[in-house]
């Protein structure tokens, strides 16, 4: 009788999750809700990121923009100079080749699928709907040793090899604080295409009343990954518009 | 939930806690395993059986290999690379299927295989993805043990059929034809025919979905015998949808039938054919209908078209030709005229299980063989192995003390192996070295001299190789005056003595110990196993198509244990469930299996453990799955057998067969089972699966490398995982686990010197990962750290911050990993990269200290790095070494600080229309740093930047003490830089202006970004 005693009890531990269960809307919403308020998410204009990558104690620093009407803009400090990579002015993606330091333009299919996200600014659940996004809470299910929510959301459908694909990403909502701790999705071109990505988040703090994640971590799911780490977060910063613009051939420095 | 509905009917029969009585709290570590993560090594070279392929139906590219044993896999390149989808799930797949109106997202996969070998593992059911394979969903059939066929209907994605073969090696009632009418939420028995019979294989007439054709078989393997065929066996037609099913055997071969195949011609519906097992030899073979099976005509009985109806009976038409069929087969087979006369397909592999035409071209086509993927592309004449997939299925491993260890192992059809766990680049094909033929099993390293023991099925031969010398002998015992025939099993123990390197022991139904390396050979015992004649008759096995392969061969020694601790104390267990111990050396011996509770009789004994840490201890694992009994049986003894105590509980799923035992902490265990790995922290009072990239994959063997403390894992289905240094584990305790952080011991950290030029590895072939050689510092978190600032630093023994690196958050155990690097230096800024200031100078030996930062509360943890004496470096050359390369470093960062301060004052010279001077400074400018060209061909001259920095790259990279060459470059470097510093002071006081100009001091710009 005893061991029918436990067996109960684990049954109603395990499935105490699942009755406290909510909807991906009930979910969503306790997201923005704890991280500052949808209101506030929604009047952030843009953010500059002071970040860096940390490749096994070699810091690279990173100066990260991303604005509101989808322009942004990685600036990478090597050995003193400035290289600028994954610069999209709204119309343009561009990034600074490493052996001409000159300009290149990406490739038309990136640039495509790139401007489905012009409106994910802030964040893409942020008002899901009017984008025509859709989401789906899946169940929950253990991540990085926490209990979570799993939620896939599914974006504007992208192009892929000439090929249309749905766009999906799969999000792990910490059951405790209804932040994401990681999100997962397909890779779909190049060599790793095929395996799945997975990018972790942790060390949220507030800036100017918005939570955001200090560290993320990105690599292959089962593999090695990449940490980055934000040292400053500056919302709503003042930029320069000529910086995003794709220049002309200069001597190999990007000037601001 | 059904899972859990299982566990507490278990527990509640009492099965689930044998160890209950103990006064001992259970210590689960339930997903807090973390970072410790299994790493693959494959190999891929000889890949391994593949059950089923589906191709895309629009998408040519699209391609999905559904594997005896490693789970689904799918490629997006026709077939040249995969990734697997299938990795939480049981690995043994029956057949995979996309619904014809979602072939994009909508994937069927009915597990179990359904080519029923001696080996085969089993299914756990039916499942769907509606995302492509992201994720997926059960569909019930959980105790169908292998699904055969899985249709949906072309127009109405809610109509699904599902063949089940079912039970190979019991009665059960799951099998025949299912159908849903509601996408799967409901199932109706359509056709059943009695508890031995099952669906084969079905068809659908692609103009008509409510016609149907199902091959029902009667079949049952034990474990020494084998039956394919009887008065059940029949070919049956539905024209309604299934509501109704007639047999079709006009002109069929009169009395009993075995296992038939059904295909029908894509482009004519009516032409069928179908692959006949039956009595008479003349009878049995290929069989043609033009009428929808009406009427049937034998074409052929052609030895690749009869051969092993169980293992080959697979027969698939052109998409576009319905003349055009190809049989499966030992060869394999194809027919260009309409199944009349057949070629055998080119050289591959062995045993061919199926085969898919490209839809865009029939010269492309696929072949699912016993040895991985092959692809033509030229109708079957030449076809390539992928070289991506590893599959391969081991039945045993055993590793060496070899710096990095070898795996040693034998594989289902492919021989036996070696390969190390390490090799520069990652390990691929060419690593791995061939050390026997035929079916492979156990393979064995002297343990001092270069010499491998390995086999082939059931001792046919078992060879002693010389690897130095590449010479051969073998060695098998054989049959001498007066003893009985031996009797091997087709997986024929061999072991080794942990005390007396030449000792070599061999298992028929008696125990051969040979102590001279297998020269001669006495046998220390009687006849150990029950020797019961009812389950000797393997000449008469397989049923309609006699099938002596020697694959059943029963009542033999399975497994043999000397002790660690005892060499006169041997452990014998036996397929027909004999667990025996000698104490004497081989003099009197024990039959023990009379004292195991709750084990049925006759049970196999797949392995036995003797204990490192107590001589009368020992643990004996049972698998049971050949009468059907699906149950984990594991037990230990403290008394040498004379009393034996499970210690599985109902949260180890799968049949077990494979047990390690820690060799510090005796309550840290792992178990082996049908579905992955399992373990324990509590000596078996509760387990945990471990799935940290370790699928539920069937493993067969577990060894536990002492070097490394790496567990060894020889799966059957994806070849060598291993789980590197599972040391951490010991230390797990209620007490850590309810700690903030819990740093645990880092053993000292050999400095790794090595280098190499990589592998030249094409990206198509699998890599095996390595085992990292850095420190690794290693800690507990009991939650997740989520919010607020979490961060480590490296200090070393004066307390000065070495380096940062990023700490991990998860709950549980967590493993940051430092190169033993500091940062690279700051370098003087130019016009281009300075390559050579990327380098890392590797710190000296020592003791440091990890210091994590998590919020306001700090961790400290000091570790130790030592250097590797291969290198044969005196501590005086090391010291040399370091003390030039940091010269180096830090002259970099001077000559770094002299550019700064030099474009400080060319810009005051500037702004100030001292042109004088800033022509001077601008000319010192220029022999400092490149000031023109770029980062590749474009190259403009080396200044002083580039060729000390390249200097102090050559002189940290190198292991050895710095050259005379180095220090005489380095001569010339420092002198060119002091005058450099010479000229800058003699500059810079005559600057206009430059007397108020505010620069950064040294440390201040170092700081800067």
């Amino acid at each position: 009788m005893k061991t029918f005693a436990y067996a109960f009890l684990a049954v109603a531990l395990f499935t105490g999750v699942t009755t406290q269960a909510q909807s991906a809307d009930e979910i969503l919403a306790t997201y923005f809700e704890n991280t500052g308020g949808e209101q506030q998410w929604r009047a952030l204009s843009g953010m500059k990121m002071n970040a860096k990558v940390n490749q096994q104690g070699m810091e690279i620093p990173l100066e990260i923009y991303q604005l509101k009407d989808g322009r942004q803009m990685t600036v990478v400090k090597f050995q003193g100079k400035e290289i600028k990579q994954g610069v999209f002015d709204g119309e343009t993606l561009w990034s600074t080749n490493f052996m001409t330091m000159q300009p290149e333009k990406g490739d038309a299919e990136t640039l495509a699928n790139l401007k489905l996200n012009s409106n994910d600014f802030p964040d893409p659940f942020l008002d899901y709907k009017e984008k025509g996004y859709t989401v789906e809470l899946v169940g929950t299910e253990t991540m990085e040793g926490a209990e979570t929510f799993k939620i896939k959301l599914v974006k504007e459908p992208i192009t892929v090899d000439g090929q249309t694909r749905e766009d999906v990403s799969y999000y792990y909502f910490d059951a405790e604080n209804y932040v994401p701790i990681a999100v997962e999705s397909e890779i779909h071109s190049g060599p790793m295409k095929g395996q799945t990505q997975l990018i972790t988040f942790s060390d949220y703090q507030e800036v100017g009343g918005l939570y955001f994640p200090f560290s993320m971590s990105q690599g292959i799911k089962g593999g090695a990954s990449q940490p980055i780490t934000m040292e400053q977060i500056e919302l709503n910063p003042e930029v320069d518009t000529a910086a995003f613009a794709f220049p002309a051939q200069t001597d190999g420095e990007n000037k601001q | 939930m059904r899972k859990l509905m299982a566990w507490m009917v278990l527990a509640g029969l009492g099965i689930a806690w044998p160890a209950m009585g103990q006064q001992k709290d259970t210590l689960r570590a339930a997903n807090l395993f973390g970072d410790m993560k299994a790493r693959h090594i494959g190999p891929a070279l000889m890949s391994g059986r593949i059950n089923d392929l589906e191709v895309h139906p629009a998408n040519p590219r699209i391609l999905y290999v559904g594997s005896a044993g490693g789970g689904v896999w799918k490629s997006g390149d026709a077939g040249t690379t995969f990734a697997p989808v299938f990795d939480d799930y049981c690995q043994s797949i029956g057949v995979v299927t996309l619904d014809p109106s979602d072939p994009d997202n909508t994937i069927y996969v009915g597990t179990g295989e359904t080519w029923t070998r001696n080996s085969v593992s089993v299914g756990c059911g039916l499942f769907r993805s509606r995302d492509a394979g992201s994720t997926w969903e059960s569909l019930g059939f959980e105790n169908s043990e292998r699904i055969a066929s899985v249709i949906v209907h072309p127009e109405n994605p809610e109509v699904i059929y599902v063949g089940v073969l079912g039970a190979l090696w019991s009665d059960s009632e799951e099998r025949g034809v299912y159908k849903s009418t509601d996408g799967g939420e409901t199932w109706e028995r359509i056709l059943y025919v009695n508890p031995r019979n099952g669906l084969a294989d079905m068809a659908m007439d692609p103009t008509n979905p409510d016609v149907l054709y199902a091959s029902m078989w009667e079949f049952r393997r034990t474990a020494w015998s084998f039956e394919s065929g009887g008065g059940s066996s029949a070919l049956y037609k539905t024209t309604d949808g299934g509501r109704t099913w007639n047999k079709i055997h006009n002109g069929f071969p009169e009395g009993q039938l075995g296992r038939l195949a059904i295909a029908v011609a894509p482009t004519s519906p009516n032409v069928l054919y179908t692959v006949i097992e039956a009595e008479k030899p003349e009878r049995k073979g290929l069989y043609r209908s033009d009428d929808g099976g009406q009427n049937w005509k034998q074409l052929n009985n052609d030895f690749e078209i009869t051969v092993r109806p169980f293992y080959f009976s697979r027969i698939v038409t052109d998409p576009r030709n319905p003349e055009v069929v190809v049989k499966a087969g030992l060869s394999g087979s194809i027919s260009r005229d309409g199944g009349k006369t057949f070629k055998n397909l080119g050289n591959m592999h062995s045993d061919i299980h199926d085969i898919a035409f490209s839809i865009v071209d029939s010269d492309i086509m696929y072949v699912a063989t016993d040895g991985g993927l092959y692809r033509s592309w030229d109708g079957g004449n030449t076809l390539e192995i992928n070289e991506d997939l590893p599959l391969s299925q081991f039945y045993h491993i055993s590793v060496d003390d070899a710096t990095p260890y070898n795996v040693y192992g034998g594989l289902q059809d492919n021989g036996s192996w070696y390969g190390p766990s390490s090799s520069p680049g990652g390990i691929t094909a060419r690593d791995w070295n061939s050390v026997g033929g035929g079916d492979g099993f156990r393979v064995l390293k002297h343990p001092t001299k270069p010499v491998i023991y390995s086999e082939m099925q059931g001792a046919e031969n078992v060879w002693r190789y010389d690897t130095e010398k590449q010479l051969l002998k073998t060695i098998q015992p054989q049959p001498t005056a007066g003893v009985a025939d031996l009797r091997f099993n087709w997986n024929a123990p061999m072991a080794l003595s942990p005390h007396q390197p030449d000792r070599f022991y061999m298992g028929s139904q008696y125990l051969h110990r040979s102590e001279d390396m297998g020269d001669t050979w006495e046998v220390i015992s009687p006849d150990l196993t029950t020797n019961d004649p009812a389950k000797q008759g393997q000449e008469d096995s397989g049923g309609l198509s006699m099938d002596n392969s020697g694959a059943e061969n029963h009542t033999t020694i399975f497994t043999i244990a000397e002790s660690p601790l005892d060499e006169q104390v041997i452990w014998v267990g036996t397929d027909d469930g004999n667990v025996q111990i000698t104490r004497d050396g081989g003099n009197t011996w024990t039959n023990t299996s009379g004292n195991i509770p709750g084990l049925p009789a006759n049970t196999w004994v797949y392995h036995i453990e003797p204990s490192v840490h107590d001589k009368a201890t020992a643990y004996a694992v049972f698998d049971g799955h050949t009468r059907g009994d699906m149950t984990p049986y594991a037990y230990r003894t403290t008394d040498y057998g004379a009393s034996w105590t499970s210690i599985t509980t109902g949260e180890v799923e799968g049949f077990a067969r494979a047990l390690q035992e820690d060799y510090e902490n005796p309550d840290l265990l792992f178990l082996g089972t049908e579905f992955g790995l399992f373990i324990t922290l509590d000596g078996g009072l509760s387990w945990t699966p471990f799935r940290n990239n370790m699928p539920p994959v069937a493993v067969h063997y577990l060894e536990l490398h002492k070097g490394t403390n790496d567990l060894v894992m020889g799966t059957h289905g994806r070849g060598v995982i291993i789980l590197d240094d599972i040391s951490p584990l010991r230390e797990l305790s209620r007490e850590v686990m309810e700690s903030t952080l819990h740093f645990f011991r880092t053993p000292p950290t050999v400095m790794d010197e090595t280098s190499n030029f990589g592998s030249s590895t094409v990206s198509t072939e699998f890599v095996g990962a390595n085992r990292s050689t850095r420190a690794q510092i290693r800690y507990f978190l009991k939650s997740r750290h989520t919010f607020g600032k979490m961060t480590m630093e490296i200090r070393d023994a004066e307390g000065n911050i070495i380096t940062t690196l990023e700490p991990g958050k998860q709950k549980g155990l967590n493993v940051v990993e430092w190169g033993y690097r500091r940062k690279p230096p700051k370098v003087a800024k130019g016009k281009t990269f300075s390559f050579g200031a990327f380098t890392a100078p590797t710190v000296p030996a020592g003791t440091y200290t990890a210091v994590i930062t998590k919020g306001r509360e700090t961790f400290e943890h000091p570790f130790e790095l030592v250097y590797d004496d291969r290198s044969g470096l005196t501590a005086a050359q090391r010291e040399q070494k370091y003390r030039t390369t940091m010269e180096l470093y830090d002259m970099t960062q001077e000559l770094a600080y002299l550019v700064y301060q030099v474009d400080g004052f060319l810009e005051q010279a500037e702004k100030a229309g001292d042109k004088r001077n800033q022509k001077k400074l601008q000319d010192l400018k220029e022999t400092l740093v490149i000031t023109t060209g770029d980062n590749y061909v474009g190259a403009a001259t080396p200044q002083l930047r580039e060729k000390m920095a390249d200097l102090y790259s050559k002189v940290a990279g190198d292991y050895d003490v710095p050259s005379a060459a180095d220090l005489d470059n380095l001569a010339l470097i420092s002198a060119r830089f002091e005058k450099a510093k010479a000229d800058f002071e003699g500059i810079r006081p005559r600057v206009k202006g430059g007397n108020a100009l505010q620069l950064a001091s040294f440390e201040e710009f170092l700081e800067m970004d």
